[in-house]
């Protein structure tokens, strides 16, 4: 099959559904599939193999779910995407958050071909998805078949557009990447017990919490040390609140490229997800399980849909760091707790290894092109408004 | 003073890390020539450092002096590559790296015994071993603790997102070379000061200075190739990894000796490094007795 996979956001920054698309590409073209990335990107150099990258428009930062959100905006995209798509003749396009402007919308817009959508985000509410109803709809039609990667995900498209079939299928995880075993950062292994935190230092992870939380922990376990993975707007925050309250044993690394993110996952002793609502998912909860962590984690729609506490997590309720403490100490103080969870994580982790999901999604595509065969599609309609995004 | 010390670099970092490359190149180089004009110690142990290297500079004193600011030009742009590192890409890095000698390396690796990196202070190793640790295996350094413990902490922290470990000289950090080694891991060091006070004297440059033998000895005990490396940064400001063919040090029962031997085997392809590159041979600090 001939698949384009098309996401909205900057291809150039790592990201969630950035990297869903990147994994997909490699094991759709491992399973002998022919694939080609759509994205818009700030820089032309992405780590992927540029023939099969195509740099569709120039992404802005746009405050979105208490992130920031890279997308284009750009209203000239059109033309240059006809061209592309009719000479690729795709039998499958896949539209990563079909309904973000530009890139996805106006390509599904004019695809005449198999359209299949996979919905990533979760939030409480999205004002766009309410008012934009009357719009968005049309171009949820045009998609012969959906996906969810979790069940918050499915559930937060269903409340604007009930009765919209979705299928469910997780993200994946690299299982020859993210393992045990691996060399760690050695001097990360020493005496201290290391906690790891990986995300981008933005309010809704939850980071906040997880320093007032170390501050008590540093008290009852003396010898832990605090690992931060990731770069963000909070940054700023989190030294400044280190070094007011001279917290010791905190390692802001900063962005960690993918090459040697496993090792620090290798280097920890648990994994702490503290994210305070807005996730779909929890792609960090997989690479945890897989390199054999014992996650805490807080109790939000996204984790749970991965996380089986008592069997490879301590979760708690979240925005309460009191709590979370707690469970931090109690897994610090016992090894052999730490060590079960930790090998139940690895065995879990092995049902979304990425050539399972990747099985799953063409399961999908070809559901898509049956019904693409009944029946036919056309071009969706072009308006004034449909121009507009 | 340490504190100070480490407050004033932690703010030229923040900026320089901002910078483009070429403007942080131009801010060191505006540093450089401060520091090359005004530095009590530096420049003199430099520049006898230098005469010792290459005895023609005795004899010239302007070839001198224009080596020395070569030497301060180029050490203040490694110390902007390493201001940089929090920000820096090994996909941007390595189209910046030339190699040489590539299979020198593979042979060491293939050995299956890991691969001991020797080389000098020299160059800008950072970006060599970032990019080796992110395509070929993990790397480590083997390297002295300095001064602030803030800054140690930031170089260590700094060099680990880019997958290098930094290991200190002692006991802890020595088992952990081990364990590395025996992981077929790589690890980098340099031999051309004795940094913790335990060196051998020896002939270097043909003037007995204290060297470490510790590298000689871990590759004695775990049977570990020695590969030379000469790091240097090319007129056009992109960075050149050169290997040499590798030294084995064999046992011959007396560890000492054999220790020594390998270490001078060692030690002669460093003198070629620096002879060939004096310019960014970075070491203002005293080597030999009779250093001001």
């Amino acid at each position: 099959m001939r698949v384009g996979l098309v996401s909205p956001y900057d291809f150039a920054t790592a990201g969630g559904v950035n990297d869903h698309v990147r994994h997909l590409a490699v094991q759709l073209q491992k399973a002998g599939h022919e694939t080609r990335i759509f994205a818009p990107s700030s820089r032309s150099d992405v780590g992927f193999d540029a023939a099969r990258f195509y740099r569709i428009g120039t992404p802005i930062a746009i405050p979105a779910n208490d992130s920031v959100a890279r997308i284009t905006l750009s209203f000239h995209l059109a033309n240059q995407v006809a061209a592309i798509v009719a000479d690729e003749r795709f039998d499958v396009l896949h539209f990563h958050e079909p309904l973000m402007p530009a890139l996805p919308m106006t390509m599904l817009r004019m695809s005449t071909t198999a359209n299949v959508g996979t919905f990533h985000a979760f939030a409480h509410s999205n004002i766009g998805y309410y008012y934009g109803r009357p719009l968005l709809q049309p171009y949820l039609a045009h998609l012969h078949r959906a996906i969810a990667v979790s069940e918050p995900a499915r559930d937060f498209v269903t409340r604007y557009f009930p009765d919209f079939p979705m299928r469910v299928i997780p993200n994946g995880i690299d299982l020859n990447v993210y393992k045990p075993g691996l060399a760690p950062i050695r001097h990360l292994r020493d005496e201290n017990l290391n906690i790891l935190f990986v995300g981008r230092l933005e309010k809704r992870k939850g980071l906040g919490d997880l320093l007032r939380a170390y501050r008590t922990l540093s008290t009852r376990v003396p010898e832990t040390r605090l690992i931060i993975v990731g770069d963000g707007p909070q940054r700023g925050r989190v030294e400044s609140f280190v070094a007011r309250h001279r917290l010791t044993n905190v390692i802001l690394a900063g962005y960690v490229p993918d090459s040697v993110k496993p090792r620090y996952y290798n280097s920890a002793d648990i994994f702490c997800a503290p994210a305070t609502g807005a996730e779909s998912f929890g792609i960090v909860l997989l690479e945890a399980l897989a390199s054999a962590l014992p996650v805490v984690a807080t109790e939000v729609p996204g984790y749970m849909s991965v996380l089986e506490p008592g069997r490879d997590s301590i979760t708690v309720p979240p925005k309460n760091w009191r709590e979370l403490a707690a469970s931090l100490v109690i897994l610090a103080r016992d090894g052999e707790l730490r060590r079960r969870l930790g090998d139940y994580g690895v065995q879990k982790a092995r049902r979304y290894s990425w050539e399972t999901v990747a099985g799953q999604v063409v399961e999908v595509y070809h559901e898509a092109r049956r019904a693409l065969a009944a029946q036919p599609a056309t071009e969706m309609e072009v308006t004034g408004v449909h121009h507009a995004v | 003073m340490g504190e100070w010390t480490w407050r004033a670099f932690k703010i030229v970092q923040s900026l320089v890390e901002r910078l483009p490359r070429p403007w942080a190149y131009a801010l060191a180089v505006m540093a450089a020539r401060f520091a090359w004009w005004f530095s009590p110690l530096a420049r003199p142990r430099l520049e006898y450092n230098l005469k010792i290297a290459c005895p023609e500079l005795q004899q010239d004193p302007a070839a001198l002096r224009r080596m020395s600011w070569l030497n301060f030009r180029d050490h203040a742009k490694a110390y902007a590559d390493l201001m940089q590192l929090p920000n820096a890409r090994v996909e941007t890095m390595r189209k910046l790296l030339k190699v040489e000698g590539w299979e020198h390396l593979e042979q060491a690796r293939a050995m299956g015994k890991g691969a001991l990196v020797v080389s000098c202070h020299m160059g800008s190793y950072e970006v060599v071993a970032a990019i080796w640790s992110a395509t070929l295996a993990p790397v480590s350094f083997f390297a002295e603790e300095v001064e602030p413990r803030p800054l140690f902490e930031w170089y260590r922290d700094t060099r680990a997102r880019l997958g290098i470990s930094v290991l200190t000289l002692d006991h802890g950090g020595i088992r952990k070379v081990l364990d590395a080694l025996r992981e077929q891991e790589m690890v980098i060091t340099a031999i051309d000061r004795d940094i913790i006070g335990s060196g051998y004297l020896m002939p270097f440059f043909g003037k007995l200075a204290p060297i470490p033998l510790g590298p000689a000895a871990i590759a004695l005990r775990l049977g570990t190739p020695l590969f030379p490396v000469c790091v240097y940064r090319l007129p056009d400001d992109t960075y050149m990894a050169e290997g040499t063919p590798l030294v084995f040090a064999t046992s011959t029962g007396n560890a000492r000796a054999d220790q020594v031997r390998a270490t001078e085997q060692l030690l002669r392809r460093i003198e070629q490094f620096i002879q060939r590159h004096p310019e960014q041979w970075h070491v203002p600090h005293r080597i030999w007795a009779g250093s001001p």
